[in-house]
């Protein structure tokens, strides 16, 4: 339509869009491709720029949120302690996450926890409430009320059958587990696999009931996010998971599809109580990785990296 | 008018009541009413032989009482509020005959007043029991605050589907924290049965029982404003018939100062508009003196002192140091608490974690109502300062974060025998998890990494008490033993005096690491072998 006003014949027309058409058609896949061949994308810088880089470097948050999903972040802020202790994510990490998801046409976006500690602290002195209050559309809420959760059944499961988990995480599109990085005096470290447990309603059964390793792996075949982004930007690598303990700052954002992935390259960008260690050597990724949820030689990994 | 101006009240009561909680701002007063309270004031600074600033805050109603009248009973006080309105809800005014025992009745306030002062005079805070603010703050916190959060969350869970359906996310997840108290039977029992003497007479409670009332009617009578009664007054005694307080005498044209609350009704009732308040100074020729005798007066003095003499010479009293009690952080030394806590209930219902709990006899007659920490129910939540804030007569000291973080509670103590990893091996370390203060750590021994406390870091918050998965008792609790309880002066000097540290030392796992040589690729020999434990003493758990 339109060719004589725009002066181009139609022969000139059908080759370009022919021309158009393949070159879509070739570098598409390439495109996607160029993302996708990585398993884990790992930015370095301040905790708001090099999240945003790490979403770009993934290829848009928009590979994942489409328009008008619903969109659950899971960050941890079970703990009520401001962000320089290293026990909850960032908040700004949050911030960023939530306002991309927002940008790429999300209709909302939750950011749940089930928190250990008192709920209106947690919110409070996380900072994770302040720093998404003027994001339209964003909702912070720790959902402390068993008739939040619903009980599913795990297929897969070794020791856990049924598991009782947010009735918002099952019901949404799109689920973005937002950790931290920290050690945990039960599991070695607690990044996206354990911080799973923040989605469910019983925890104190993972830990008095269950083999904790074997249970974290039941509940990652359940609740698999689509998106683990690792808050490196602190690391609490000693006292955790609540904290205080020794935070250094390795500075870095983790973002990849695979959790186990995430979490074993997670493992060994800190010494956590002081010495160095491998996704192998944590009892409880080891577990999933063999169960199928995901590779776990960091050094095998491929990762593309950038520095803000 | 009055009704406006007591609903008024009324409301700002119950606005401060529900704002006295986590994060009250340092400038709001939320016990003001509690403050203004002559009777709990003067009780607390007998009691303790000590000046309580907050309680001069009284000064200003008694004050105001000698200046105007016993207007406090008509137009501010809360309770006379709530019985007023009660009273229109449950009895409808007809039908209640004139008590034969009025005159009888009416001394019996001024005795428990003086029962109440010569109580305190011998140490023993008793007012409480019948203070009417006090009383009502206990009814708003045992009975009346966890009954709005239930109705609130019953609502909420009601209106829930639609909440959905508008896709109101914040509401539709919104859910309060349900309060629960000890003693709320007791505290709904003598709250309902104030209410169902009105079956008697309107007012019952502050005609005949009121010890604040009586307290303030021995002022009123200098007051301002005073009943004036012209000649067109045809005796027709509709006045005397609708005064709640029956304050007007058989002859329509006299009133018992003391017991008129200013209230007017009689103004507005009076069909030939013969009664009118007008400001008079007249201060002495009116003062009439009380119905009490010299000899009731004696007796009650005696009773007073009797009282106190029973409550205060028990064993309660010597063991006072040795009960099981953990107060709350910044509860003035036991002695003097006991002296000063007015009951009012208001630090339980600011709590932000619900632990603080009244006690019943744990400390004899002379703790009743005091509050306690119940850490098996909830912790102490160390970002919160909230109790002392509102304590109208500082039993517990308003103290800010910092220094409120180092009023150590008590220390928790391990019992072995209950403990999971030191009596059977499991790997349970839920309480070192949570410990907000790194007091607990874990030490090879015996082949097996088992928990231990560290006196000194502990505060007694005791958050692990709380999540401790033995069931029944705690195989840790927390215990009085080295508490800090100071009457003055700052909890960070007396910290660091006693070498304790609350702000842990994160140095401490690593020490753990180091000690026991901790290897990656070395294999050391279990002592003892634990069949679902690894077998490395050593090893931070988690790691393979």
């Amino acid at each position: 339509m339109g060719k004589n006003k725009c002066g181009i014949s139609r022969r000139q027309f059908l080759k370009t869009t022919a021309a158009g058409v393949a070159f879509a058609l070739v570098s598409r896949p390439l495109l996607s491709e160029a993302k996708e061949e990585h398993d884990l994308v790992v930015t370095s810088g301040e905790p708001a720029a090099a999240t945003k880089k790490a979403l770009e470097a993934i290829g848009g948050i928009s590979r994942f949120v489409k328009k008008g999903n619903r969109v659950v972040l899971k960050p941890n802020m079970s703990f009520s302690n401001p962000p320089d202790q290293g026990s909850t994510t960032h908040p700004l990490v949050i911030a960023t996450i939530a306002q991309a998801c927002i940008e790429a046409g999300a209709r909302e976006v939750l950011v749940l926890d089930h928190t250990l500690r008192r709920a209106e602290l947690c919110l409070e002195r996380t900072g994770i409430r302040d720093a998404c209050k003027q994001i339209k559309g964003v909702h912070v809420l720790a959902l402390q009320e068993r008739k939040f959760f619903r009980e599913i059944k795990v297929p897969q499961g070794k020791v856990l059958e049924r598991v009782e988990v947010m009735k918002e995480v099952l019901e949404s599109e799109v689920l973005i587990n937002v950790p931290v990085a920290k050690s945990h005096s039960a599991t070695g470290v607690s990044l996206g696999i354990k911080g799973l447990m923040g989605l469910i309603w019983d925890r104190e059964s993972f830990h008095s009931q269950y083999n904790m390793s074997q249970a974290l792996s039941d509940l990652a075949t359940v609740i698999r996010p689509q998106l683990t982004i690792l808050d490196a930007t602190r690391a609490l690598v000693s006292g955790g998971p609540g904290g205080p303990g020794n935070v250094i700052k390795p500075n870095l954002i983790i973002a990849g599809t695979d959790p186990v992935a995430v979490d074993s390259y997670g493992v060994t960008v800190a010494p956590w109580y002081g010495q160095k260690f491998n996704g192998r050597q944590v009892e409880h990724l080891l577990v999933a990785h063999q169960r199928g949820l995901g590779k776990i030689d960091a050094d095998q990994l491929k990762i593309l990296k950038e520095r803000v | 008018m009055r009704k406006f101006l007591q609903a008024l009240s009324l409301l700002l009561f119950s606005t401060l009541f529900f704002l006295a909680t986590y994060k009250l701002p340092d400038w709001l007063p939320a016990d003001i009413y509690l403050r203004l309270d002559p009777l709990l004031g003067l009780n607390a600074i007998f009691a303790s032989r000590e000046i309580i600033y907050r309680a001069l805050w009284s000064l200003t109603l008694i004050g105001a009482t000698v200046l105007v009248g016993r207007f406090f009973c008509g137009y501010i006080c809360p309770m006379g509020v709530a019985i007023d309105f009660l009273d229109l809800l449950f009895f409808p005014k007809k039908g209640r005959r004139e008590l034969k025992q009025d005159a009888l009745l009416r001394k019996v306030k001024y005795v428990l007043l003086i029962v109440f002062l010569s109580a305190g005079i011998t140490g023993l805070s008793l007012a409480f029991l019948m203070d009417p603010l006090a009383l009502l703050t206990r009814f708003y916190t045992f009975i009346l605050y966890p009954l709005t959060v239930t109705v609130i969350n019953l609502f909420l869970d009601l209106v829930r589907p639609l909440f959905n359906l508008l896709g109101w996310v914040t509401f539709s997840h919104l859910h309060y924290v349900q309060p629960v108290y000890y003693m709320s039977a007791i505290t709904l029992l003598i709250f309902g049965g104030i209410i169902a003497l009105n079956r008697l007479a309107p007012r019952f409670w502050c005609r005949y029982l009121c010890p604040l009332g009586a307290f303030l009617s021995l002022f009123s009578p200098l007051g301002l404003f005073k009943r004036k009664v012209t000649d067109d007054c045809n005796e027709c005694m509709k006045c005397r018939k609708t005064c709640s307080m029956k304050a007007v005498k058989e002859n329509p044209r006299e009133i018992s100062v003391s017991e008129c609350i200013q209230c007017r009704t009689c103004a507005e009732v009076c069909p030939r508009e013969a009664i009118s308040f007008p400001s008079s100074l007249s201060l002495g020729g009116e003062y009439s003196p009380r119905d009490l005798s010299r000899r009731g007066f004696l007796y009650s003095l005696t009773g007073g002192f009797a009282v106190g003499f029973l409550a205060i010479r028990t064993p309660f009293t010597s063991l006072q140091s040795k009960y099981q009690l953990i107060r709350p952080p910044g509860a003035i030394p036991e002695e003097e608490f006991l002296r000063t806590c007015i009951r009012c209930g208001e630090c339980m219902k600011s709590c932000l974690t619900n632990t603080l709990q009244p006690c019943l006899w744990e400390s004899g007659l002379s703790g009743l109502w005091t509050p306690k920490l119940d850490l098996r129910l909830a912790p102490c939540e160390q970002n919160c300062n909230v109790c002392g804030k509102v304590c109208p007569t500082q039993a517990i000291r308003s103290l800010p974060l910092e220094e409120k973080s180092h009023a150590k509670v008590g220390t928790a103590v391990l019992r072995k025998e209950m403990c999971l990893v030191w009596a059977q091996d499991k790997p349970c370390l839920i309480c070192d998890e949570i410990c907000p203060y790194n007091a607990i750590v874990f030490r090879p021994v015996d082949g097996f990494r088992r928990p231990v406390v560290i006196a000194s870091k502990c505060n007694g918050c005791g958050f692990c008490e709380q999540r401790c998965p033995v069931k029944g008792e705690s195989a840790i609790v927390v215990v009085p033993n080295g508490e800090i309880r100071l009457k003055e002066g700052s909890y960070i000097k007396e910290a660091k005096k006693l070498q304790l540290d609350f702000r842990p030392d994160p140095g401490d796992d690593k020490f753990l690491l180091e000690e026991s040589g901790f290897r990656i690729e070395e294999k050391k020999e279990p002592v003892r072998t634990i069949p679902e434990e690894k077998p490395s003493p050593v090893k931070p758990k988690g790691f393979l």
